[in-house]
């Protein structure tokens, strides 16, 4: 099996960022992320061994703010000169599974189902996902209840963190070996061993929760649920695979851009009408939709949850919301009561 | 859905505004074409188009467009896009992107008799269908429309309603108004419970209904009563729209985006999703 000794990372990220913009795990200042690997940050250090960063590889794939095209009006005159999808080779370097599952939900979103999005389909061509097996699942993992396996992420090469020995090196795709062969020279052969997964310290059993909730949309349970909630939207921007975006435009005069930005299903503002009405006027309602898209409207879209069991929506949340709180409440309760 | 293949699907075409006309106090017809001459797309009968100034963009169903060179937008102005679009003028240069979601069941109609419900603004979708249907009359059997505003001068199409549609062979035009009014000698009510009064018999029928939601699901309510079975009973939705393409995530009810899976449903696929609309 090919090896990446963990002294040859650092020269490995050298050689890759020579051909694309490299993207790894880091803590900067106050925040851990995906940072690209740059003069400016190479001293930082990397995050390999850490569970996971704060903030998820997402906006690589689907930036925070994304220009789309350039507007330019004169007089009755309107020209759109130039579009702005990105196809610059990138490199994600350590995603675990819980992210690179969401990465799948984004491609999902984006690229099927009638239409592609050029803007996302643009950066997704160009990229190149190098996972981060999981072997010590952390106090608010629960992948593996949300059907994610946390030793295979869904990347082009899987990294496995074999102590010692170094990470073993898995190509999976044809990216992942055209990769490979880049990086031969760092890449030595041994044969070592992956070790043994340890179990999840937080249990979920998510198993029929999204038929279940097919009856439970007048529930009284969800005003319950909801009632600590400050609609701060904090849980829909972290998570690694919320994808509502609003669309704006920036004019100065008479010339300017329309860009997408990810927007929160937890503002009214999200689903106003111009004519005053909002089919989700309050809190509840918002609450109720997104735990709804995450644990059983997507489901029954693409197959399988939205929520990939990463924690970060736990971890942020001020009012102490717990999804898994939820799905053991949905669990739990008789879903008849109060209907 | 939609078969678009637009490799840009977010980016608009640039069309050009070759008439207005004012239908109501506020409500006007926009009639676009492409900056370059001829359509920028087909749109069918109960499809919607994204309009746009630099301001912002909207959903727009679109009113018609069938077998001309133009296609004609019905929109009040309601908000801060379509304030300004009511500001503008012939020769004015808009975004169009589209065409979006699945449109009426045409095809499924053809050989029935129509019921055209629609309250307000709603009759500019439905006018795309019972234009197709007087365009290819022999298809349709009898054609009932059943409209209502707010008051005379909030009714659309006054032409169309008044003086071609009557005219049209085996086809009834019923209108009413929310308040009475000095001048107007015909009927005063809702739109649902009209629809309860002249009780259209369901056997053979296809019912589609436009308006503002509540007139909706009154609307349905009453064709229930009448004994419309849940696939006679169509009607058209919208909600805060912004991709137009089932990504952005607004317009959802429950797994269903209106955008890219609507505008049109039917009962039995409504009865299957919240009601949250």
């Amino acid at each position: 099996m090919k090896i990446l000794a963990k002294d040859k990372v650092a020269e490995l990220l050298e050689k890759i960022a020579q051909q694309a913009e490299v993207y790894v795990p880091m803590a900067i200042e106050q925040g851990s992320g995906f940072y690209p690997w740059t003069e400016d940050n190479k001293n930082q250090p990397l995050l390999l061994d850490a569970l996971n960063v704060y903030n998820s590889p997402k906006y690589i794939l689907f930036p925070q703010t994304e220009r789309m095209y350039d507007l330019k009006q004169q007089g009755q005159d309107l020209s759109i000169d130039q579009t702005h999808e990105d196809s610059s080779p990138r490199v994600i370097f350590g995603v675990r599974a819980c992210d690179a599952r969401a990465l799948r939900s984004l491609d999902d979103v984006f690229l099927t189902r009638g239409f592609e999005d050029s803007f996302y389909k643009a950066r997704r061509d160009n990229v190149t996902v190098i996972g981060n097996a999981c072997y010590a699942p952390g106090a608010n993992c629960f992948c593996e209840a949300m059907g994610v396996d946390l030793t295979e992420p869904e990347a082009d090469v899987i990294l496995r963190d074999a102590g010692n020995d170094g990470y073993i090196w898995e190509s999976k795709t044809e990216t992942g070996d055209k990769l490979t062969r880049a990086v031969a020279e760092f890449l030595n052969d041994k044969e070592t061993k992956a070790p043994e997964a340890k179990s999840f310290q937080t249990q979920v059993d998510y198993d029929g929760v999204a038929e279940k909730l097919k009856g439970m949309f007048e529930h009284p349970l969800w005003e319950k649920m909801a009632e600590p909630c400050v609609n701060c939207g904090a849980c829909t921007y972290i998570c690694p695979s919320c994808h509502c975006f609003d669309i704006q435009v920036k004019m100065w005069g008479d010339s300017g851009y329309r860009f997408r930005c990810w927007d929160s299903c937890m503002y009214a503002e999200y689903s106003a009408e111009a004519g005053g009405g909002n089919p989700r006027p309050s809190g509840v309602e918002r609450f109720r939709n997104r735990f709804l898209h995450k644990l059983e409207f997507f489901s029954e879209r693409y197959g399988y949850s939205l929520c990939t069991g990463c924690g970060r929506c736990t971890i942020v949340c001020p009012a102490g919301v717990r999804i898994t709180d939820i799905i053991k409440a949905i669990k739990e309760v008789d879903s008849s009561v109060g209907l | 859905m939609s078969d678009c293949n637009c490799e840009q699907p977010l980016v608009p075409h640039i069309v050009e505004v070759i008439d207005i006309v004012e239908e109501t106090p506020d409500v006007k017809s926009f009639y676009v074409k492409s900056a370059g001459g001829g359509l920028p797309y087909q749109v069918m009968p109960g499809q919607c188009s994204m309009l746009s100034l630099p301001v912002g963009e909207g959903m727009f169903s679109c009113t018609w467009q069938e077998g001309q060179e133009y296609q004609q937008y019905a929109i009040k102005r309601v908000g801060l896009l379509t304030e300004e679009l009511h500001q503008i003028e012939v020769g004015q240069k808009l975004g169009l992107r589209g065409p979006y979601g699945n449109g009426f069941p045409i095809a499924a109609s053809r050989g029935k008799d129509m019921l055209f419900i629609a309250g307000g603004i709603g009759l500019a979708p439905l006018r795309s269908f019972i234009k197709h249907c007087f365009k290819n009359r022999s298809d349709y059997g009898k054609i009932t429309i059943i409209y209502g505003s707010r008051s005379y001068n909030d009714l659309c199409f006054k032409k169309e309603l008044f003086e071609e549609w009557p005219n049209q062979p085996d086809t009834e035009v019923h209108v009413t108004i929310d308040n009475p009014e000095e001048a107007w000698k015909g009927h005063v009510g809702f739109v649902p419970a009209y629809v309860e009064e002249l009780a259209p018999d369901p056997a053979g029928k296809v019912s589609v209904t436009c308006g503002p939601p509540i007139m909706i699901k009154f609307a349905l309510q009453s064709l229930q009563k009448l004994g419309f079975e849940d696939e006679q009973i169509v009607t058209t939705l919208e909600m805060r729209m912004k991709c137009g393409i089932g990504k952005c995530g607004r317009c959802n009810i429950g797994s269903q985006y209106i955008c890219l899976d609507g505008p049109v449903f039917d009962l039995t696929q409504l009865k299957q999703l919240p009601q949250e609309w």
